[in-house]
């Protein structure tokens, strides 16, 4: 009757109701078990490998290794003990769990495993290049974005634990390439890229200033040149192999380059401006910091400076390397970079293979092939001795922090070569401590990276 | 946990689902007993307009024009809730809710009744008869 | 008698099955020190399954297979119980199943015939009033159980068999109109209405929330029920119209909720794991850590955590006996709920109890297993058969008693007028 059959309907409905939110629930928990996993207080760890299958962490702890083996990449890899968050084994922990939600926690023998982009023996000549000096290199494929080397001085080996804890030296427990630095005249190719954007590349080319060594900018402050004698008049291509401040504070003053064009295509390639929110590049789950600076007004002193790379100007090193590998690439489109090349869960088989991803187009192609030739040129002028045996597109700079007390060396640059695709970005802080160049860890970065691609 | 206690767990679950689908056989099987038991509670009856049969499937069975009513007549002349139909101890009684047009039964205008086999109900210009069941290979 | 006796055999038979196959489950997986444990707690709900498959047999029912599901789920419920921790019998549980099987059978006997419920439909309301004083003068916000003697009740539990006999229905009541200033009135439904109000005042008042929606839920059923008869204009606009309103209501309400009920909508039950979220997070990792299978009966952890055999109890069997078989558990509840949809009501009374019966069972089901699993904020509400609980065993046992009314209804008129001889119409006179 229609009646019954009423109240028949509403059992059905309330039954149906519940069984959807039942599935549900079921999905979330299968979905979501191994989350819920690792905030208990059993895990069972597996391993990191490096590209060729070193080991880089191990989560079991039983295995033996040689002292300091972890020691060039202990910051970037972390470990599992809390003490470091920013790390690749501490955002990855879940996939690393031997647990699955039909196997459960399996205590021995789980196959759960990170397989790495990193070259653990490339990684580990280049740290050993610095010696006693600190700093940081990063260097990805630009055509695929695997990470190949990312070593940060000073660092630590993770299996001694963390018994002595204040007695490390500051930025150990931090990779340096993560994190925000004063990048110096590396900050001019951006300059330049945001030059022929807004210009093109005919009017910026016909554009020549004459440097007398310090150029006193309209609101009457000086902007010196390392050269005190000047460089005279230049191009940009002369001013860029010179990196002749005067020439780009004078760039940044023309009327064909209005502020408002210039902050927007900055803030298009990444740059966070006037104070604005810090943001983040994920690379899996590791944030990376992007670039920041003060773009005001562009007679005054503090925004040429910006633009020259000092002062409140802060980039780190993965996001240099990531706009080399726009410029390289020729197509405007930064590679994004990433550390795992797949995962394996317990039982061996392979899930999450990353694939290569690209960002928004940050530029056009031309300005890519104009800087690519511009970076070429300079390094075929200046480099090529410097850096035996490659085709190199670089830019060096050199950056004044705490006040000027210290400066830090930078290059940043790509090899212009199919077979090894590589964009780089190599750090040495307080360069004056020492006789290491950059061009020394580059010529390491790339032997190595070549004999064991 | 090794595959034998796996499978004995399973085993636990498949006979409780197998238990569960032997009740619910179950209540199929009440279903068809329960059925005849109301056959034989409400003696049997239906009601029956020209060629259309209204099963006479629960107590109380609304007669009317309105949607919600179990017997719908869609007729103007018919009352939204007409009359309602009611079973107690195998009686059948047809009782006015308040139509407009009233209720006949044989005839006559009627406030309550109790039906017998073959009475004519009249509601506004619908005629009914109240009937034993026929199976349905007689028809 | 009994249509069906393959059909009863076979259920005897494979409700024995079902829990002979959960006993050898526990001998061979569960967490026990002695095999005695195994064999007292086995022995028991044997017996009691024997004992309840001859006891029904004396209710001259037509349907028998509610009572077969309820001994099913009651067992499941035992063993359960029993081996939470470590395999041991359950001597309370055991007691409270039989006064939760004996509170089936006399509610049956209670309501099967629907006219005299009707008919004493006063009484109802009566007893729901004496509950609500109770819960008023003897029951706060800290403690919502009635101590006499040995035995704690809670009384709002008892409200929730009485509050689906009030909203229950007959077609005959909604056509009892009154005309008051131009409106047609149904005095039950405003009985029923005022009743849901002064049930509500008082659980706000005691704090009560967790059990809140299942009244509201019975109150839907009822009311969706009756709107169909006495206002035949109410058009499913106003009816959406309604809803919507009552949506905006909920929200503007939950605005100016108090704050601890504010604070118990939003915890992130991840990053406050050692407090608020304790309960919850714990119950998810025990989830995860039994998988498909489980750990074994009685080899959980979950059991260190409070309320793990009432609040948390789906999140315990899913740990020791896997989520497979807790899924099972479930759906034998929601089988309980769906016999109706097999063999319908004869009865609009009955009709829209056992509707109602349905959504108290599956809400309370629902706020428990969602709520334990963060999917809906957290309530202490039990999973209606398996969680402990004297009231709340006894509750279900008086719901399922009222299903089984609807299956097995006895057809009488409330007043047994001694019917006369019958005359016949002609009689050979001598």
């Amino acid at each position: 009757m229609k009646s019954i059959k009423r109240t028949q309907r509403i059992i059905t409905l309330i039954i149906l109701l519940f069984a959807a939110g039942m599935a549900l629930l079921v999905l979330k928990i299968l979905h979501e078990s191994s989350f819920y996993m690792m905030n208990s207080d059993k895990r069972e760890l597996g391993y990191v490998y490096d590209r060729k299958g070193d080991v880089l962490f191990d989560g079991t702890g039983q295995g033996q290794y040689p002292d300091n083996y972890f020691i060039d990449c202990g910051n970037i890899i972390g470990d599992d003990k809390g003490q470091m968050d920013n790390t690749l084994v501490a955002q990855n922990l879940e996939k690393l769990n031997n647990y699955g939600f039909s196997e459960g926690l399996r205590h021995s023998g789980g196959k759960a495993a990170i397989y790495t982009t990193l070259n653990h023996a490339a990684n580990r000549a280049v740290y050993d290049s610095y010696g006693y000096m600190h700093g940081c290199v990063a260097a990805y494929n630009y055509k695929t974005g695997e990470m190949l080397v990312c070593t940060s001085l000073p660092s630590l080996d993770v299996t001694k634990g963390y018994d002595n804890l204040n007695q490390f030296e500051d930025a150990t427990l931090m990779s340096k390439t993560l994190y925000g630095t004063v990048p110096g005249s590396t900050q001019k190719v951006s300059t330049v890229i945001s030059a022929l954007e807004i210009m093109g590349s005919s009017q910026l080319f016909s554009k020549s200033y004459t440097c007398y060594g310090k150029y006193t900018n309209r609101t009457g402050n000086d902007i010196d040149c390392h050269n005190i004698y000047g460089h005279g008049t230049q191009n940009i291509q002369e001013a860029f192999e010179n990196s002749c401040n005067p020439f780009f504070a004078q760039l940044v003053e023309d009327d064909d380059l209005p502020l408002d064009k210039l902050k927007k295509q900055y803030e298009k390639m990444g740059y966070v401006l006037n104070g604005g929110k810090p943001q983040y590049i994920d690379i899996n789950g590791i944030q990376c910091a992007t670039a920041s600076t003060t773009l005001e007004d562009k007679y005054q002193f503090k925004t040429q400076w910006g633009c020259i790379g000092q002062g409140d100007t802060l980039v780190s090193p993965i996001q240099l390397m990531m706009w080399e590998s726009a410029i390289a690439n020729g197509t405007g489109k930064m590679t994004m970079p990433y550390f795992i090349d797949h995962v394996t869960d317990l039982n061996g088989k392979i899930k999450e293979k990353a694939k290569t991803r690209y960002s928004d187009k940050i530029f056009s192609e031309e300005t890519a092939s104009t800087v690519k030739q511009i970076m070429l040129t300079n390094g075929a002028d200046r480099y090529s001795y410097l850096i035996n045996g490659y085709t190199v597109g670089v830019k060096s700079g050199t950056a004044q922090v705490e006040e000027g007390a210290k400066e830090n060396s930078l290059l940043v640059g790509f090899v212009d070569d199919p077979s090894l695709p590589v964009a780089f970005c190599i750090l040495i802080e307080n360069k004056a401590s020492g006789s290491l160049t950059t061009e020394q860890v580059a010529q390491v970065l790339l032997d190595n990276l070549k004999n064991n691609y | 946990m090794n595959s034998l206690n796996l499978i004995l767990c399973a085993v636990a679950a498949a006979a409780l689902d197998v238990c569960i689908l032997i009740l619910i056989i179950t209540a199929y099987c009440e279903k068809r007993s329960s059925k005849k038991k109301w056959h034989t509670v409400s003696q049997d009856m239906e009601l029956v307009e020209q060629n259309r049969i209204y099963e006479l499937g629960c107590d109380e069975v609304l007669i009317g024009r309105h949607a919600s009513a179990d017997i719908r007549l869609p007729d103007m002349s018919v009352s939204r809730y007409h009359a309602i139909l009611t079973v107690a101890e195998g009686v059948w009684t047809i009782r006015d809710i308040g139509s407009k047009s009233g209720v006949y039964v044989n005839g006559n205008l009627i406030r309550e009744s109790a039906l017998h086999e073959n009475d004519e109900i009249k509601l506004g210009n619908r005629r009914l008869v109240f009937r034993k069941r026929r199976s349905e290979r007689v028809r | 008698m009994y249509a069906n006796p393959v059909a009863y055999i076979f259920s005897c038979l494979f409700v024995l099955i079902a829990h002979s196959a959960m006993l050898v489950n526990i001998w061979f997986n569960g967490n026990y020190s002695e095999t005695k444990d195994i064999a007292v707690l086995g022995a028991a709900v044997i017996i009691l399954d024997i004992a309840y498959f001859v006891i029904i047999l004396f209710f001259k029912q037509s349907s028998y297979v509610l009572d077969f599901l309820l001994i099913l789920v009651l067992n499941m419920s035992m063993i359960f119980q029993s081996c939470f921790g470590k395999v041991g019998f359950d001597k309370k549980h055991f007691i409270t199943c039989i006064v939760c099987l004996a509170a089936c059978k006399g509610s049956y006997i209670l309501c099967k015939n629907h006219k005299l419920l009707q008919k004493n439909k006063k009484f109802i309301y009566a007893a729901i009033g004496v509950i609500l004083l109770i819960m008023l003068l003897f029951t706060n916000a800290e403690n919502m159980w009635l101590e006499i003697g040995p035995l704690s009740i809670q009384p709002s539990e008892f409200l929730k068999p009485l509050f689906v006999l009030a909203c229950a229905t007959s077609i005959a009541d909604q056509q009892h109109k009154h005309k008051v200033l131009m409106f047609n009135v149904v005095y039950d439904n405003l009985v029923v209405f005022g009743i849901m109000a002064a049930i509500c005042l008082v659980q706000v008042k005691s704090h009560d929330y967790g059990s809140l929606p299942t009244f509201v839920s019975i109150y839907a059923v009822g009311f969706l029920l009756r709107i169909c008869y006495p206002k035949a204009k109410f058009s499913k606009k106003k009816l959406i119209a309604g809803i919507i309103a009552g949506i905006v209501c909920l929200c503007i309400a939950l605005k100016y909720a108090p704050d601890y009920v504010q604070h118990r909508l939003h915890v992130d039950i991840w990053s406050d794991k050692t407090g608020d979220g304790y309960q919850q997070s714990q119950a998810l990792i025990a989830i995860a850590n039994g998988g498909w299978f489980g750990v074994g009966p009685g080899k959980g952890f979950l059991v260190n955590v409070f309320a793990h055999e009432n609040d948390i109890v789906f999140a315990t069997v899913s740990e020791e006996w896997g989520l497979f078989f807790s899924l099972m558990m479930i759906l034998t509840i929601i089988v309980i709920t769906a016999v109706p949809l097999i063999n319908p009501a004869r009865s609009y009374y009955h009709g829209t109890m056992s509707a109602c019966i349905s959504a108290a069972f599956i809400v309370q089901m629902a706020l428990n297993i969602f709520g334990s699993c963060n999917l809906i904020p957290f309530t202490g509400v039990t999973v209606p058969f398996i969680s402990e609980g004297g009231s709340s065993l006894m509750v279900c046992g008086i719901m399922v008693g009222m299903l089984i009314a609807a299956q097995s209804p006895v057809f009488k008129e409330p007043k047994q007028t001694k019917q006369e001889e019958p005359v016949p119409a002609w009689r050979w006179q001598e």
